[in-house]
């Protein structure tokens, strides 16, 4: 279970983050969405422990990251709204690199990178060059990055932006595969793509959660229409330099 | 493996897999072998042994060296991004600071190693006497003082590679801090207070080189290269826990 309780964040004055308080358990998928400059790359910054909250607390299963943050940071996994990776490498080299960077023992090392490959559609370019890869791909080796430790919490920072559908369905479908055993959040602008796997929306505005919506609550044509309206009311904040 | 081992192995890949590694350490090595030989020409018939020669020859070119392979450590990292995966991933910042010094100082010794060549190559063709000097221990030393330069200007680049997104920032940012920074407190120091100039004693560089090469030991040279060192690592290590303060 990921706890939020209370976070606010400033860059100099203003405000990023303002009493955001919310939980996600294991299972569930939660979309934070927003204008730009709304505080969801801000929030997911602080979560992945890249930024340090100013005041509030965040709970992994107990685990605070400012107390135990190797503990913390080993429960999650994150993936970078850019999506950055080590351009000369193959696909397998880089994701083996990750995987033992992040601890993992060595014998294990090759059934977790081959599992990880398989379950995000990367099996076929295991030796491709990633320089060579298009962008959906690299979201693809960042999701299974993200993954491949099986993480009790999944950070995913716009995970769905710039991508064709079958990519987005494939990450989709990855994404609700790993739903099963770890709390999922995502942040992105596409209302419809991520009512694919979503079951939760927050809709961040200057910082501060302004409405909340189950998406079993609601029809699916009926919450994509009302998140739509209420986005479109919204002015956002400026961006963060 | 631990996280240091990883980070080594795959900045020592990065280093041999791209110009970053080969290109400055081909060039360093043409500059090393030309001050060589044009010691070696200006003092024939001195009492300078060859060892000391190659020493002399070769430490100050580290500095420029080592700010050339540090450069691209962090700063490469901050610029693509790939900085917040490392910060995110269940490792301690001084494990990475460790895993990427190491990777530069390997390559540092291989081509301190490599700069032996020189003297290899010109040592048959000098007199017998000149020859007679010649002793393994006597280049074995000249070599560990060149490696605990090194070690320290490496430790001072991969410090300012965190500071700095450009790493041709971060390369002058580490060629002021190790050569003209040492140089220009020597300046002032013994300009201001001409009578300090024997509690200064250890600020010209070459000198300990040369003490080395010529068998003369100093454990407060030992002490200044290793504390700086660590000063550096722990300030690099220290830079990048602060970056998660400021983002």
């Amino acid at each position: 279970m990921l706890e939020i309780e209370h976070l606010t964040f400033s860059y100099g004055r203003r405000k990023a983050l303002d009493d955001v308080t919310f939980d996600v358990a294991p299972g569930e998928i939660v979309a934070v969405t927003g204008p730009n400059g709304a505080g969801k790359t801000t929030l997911l910054r602080i979560l992945a422990t890249l930024l340090m909250q100013d005041t509030g607390s965040i709970r992994l299963d107990g685990t605070d990251p400012l107390a135990r943050p190797i503990r913390y940071r080993r429960g999650i996994g994150y993936l970078s709204e850019h999506c950055p990776l080590y351009s000369e490498m193959t696909v397998e080299e880089y994701l083996t690199y990750r995987v033992r960077l992040k601890g993992e023992r060595s014998l294990r090392v090759r059934r977790r990178v081959g599992e990880t490959l398989e379950a995000c559609g990367l099996g076929e370019e295991r030796r491709t060059q990633i320089r060579l890869l298009s962008h959906g791909f690299k979201k693809r080796l960042g999701l299974a990055d993200a993954l491949v430790m099986h993480p009790k919490a999944l950070l995913l920072d716009d995970p769905l932006a710039g991508l064709d559908l079958s990519h987005r369905r494939m990450i989709s479908a990855a994404v609700t595969a790993a739903s099963a055993r770890a709390a999922v959040l995502l942040t992105g602008h596409e209302v419809h793509e991520m009512m694919m796997c979503c079951t939760r929306f927050l809709i961040l505005d200057r910082g501060r959660i302004c409405a909340s919506y189950r998406v079993g609550e609601h029809t699916k044509s009926a919450l994509s229409d009302l998140l739509e309206r209420q986005l479109a009311g919204l002015s956002g904040g400026k961006e963060p330099q | 493996m631990t996280a240091v081992q990883v980070t080594w192995m795959r900045e020592v890949r990065a280093f041999g897999g791209t110009f970053s590694g080969s290109v400055p350490v081909a060039a360093f090595l043409s500059v090393c072998g030309w001050t060589f030989v044009m010691l070696l020409r200006r003092h024939e018939g001195s009492v300078l042994q060859v060892q000391s020669i190659w020493g002399v020859s070769v430490a100050p070119w580290l500095p420029i060296l080592s700010a050339v392979l540090t450069m691209r450590l962090f700063s490469e990292e901050r610029a693509t991004g790939m900085i917040d995966l490392l910060l995110a991933s269940p490792i301690r910042e001084r494990d990475l600071v460790i895993g990427k010094y190491l990777s530069a100082m390997t390559v540092m010794a291989a081509a301190v190693a490599l700069s032996l060549l020189s003297p290899a190559v010109i040592l048959p063709a000098l007199s017998a006497p000149v020859q007679g000097t010649v002793r393994v221990s006597a280049f074995a030393a000249t070599y560990a003082a060149l490696l605990l330069q090194a070690s320290t200007w490496c430790a001072a680049g991969t410090m300012l590679s965190v500071l700095f997104r450009n790493q041709a920032a971060a390369a002058v940012g580490a060629l002021v801090l190790c050569s003209g920074l040492p140089v220009a407190v020597y300046a002032v120091v013994l300009a201001w207070i001409p009578s300090a100039r024997t509690q200064v004693a250890w600020m010209p560089l070459l000198m300990h080189v040369y003490d080395f090469s010529t068998g003369l030991f100093s454990t407060g040279v030992l002490s200044l290269y290793a504390t700086l060192t660590v000063c550096f690592l722990f300030g690099c290590s220290k830079m990048l826990a602060c970056l998660r303060l400021r983002g």
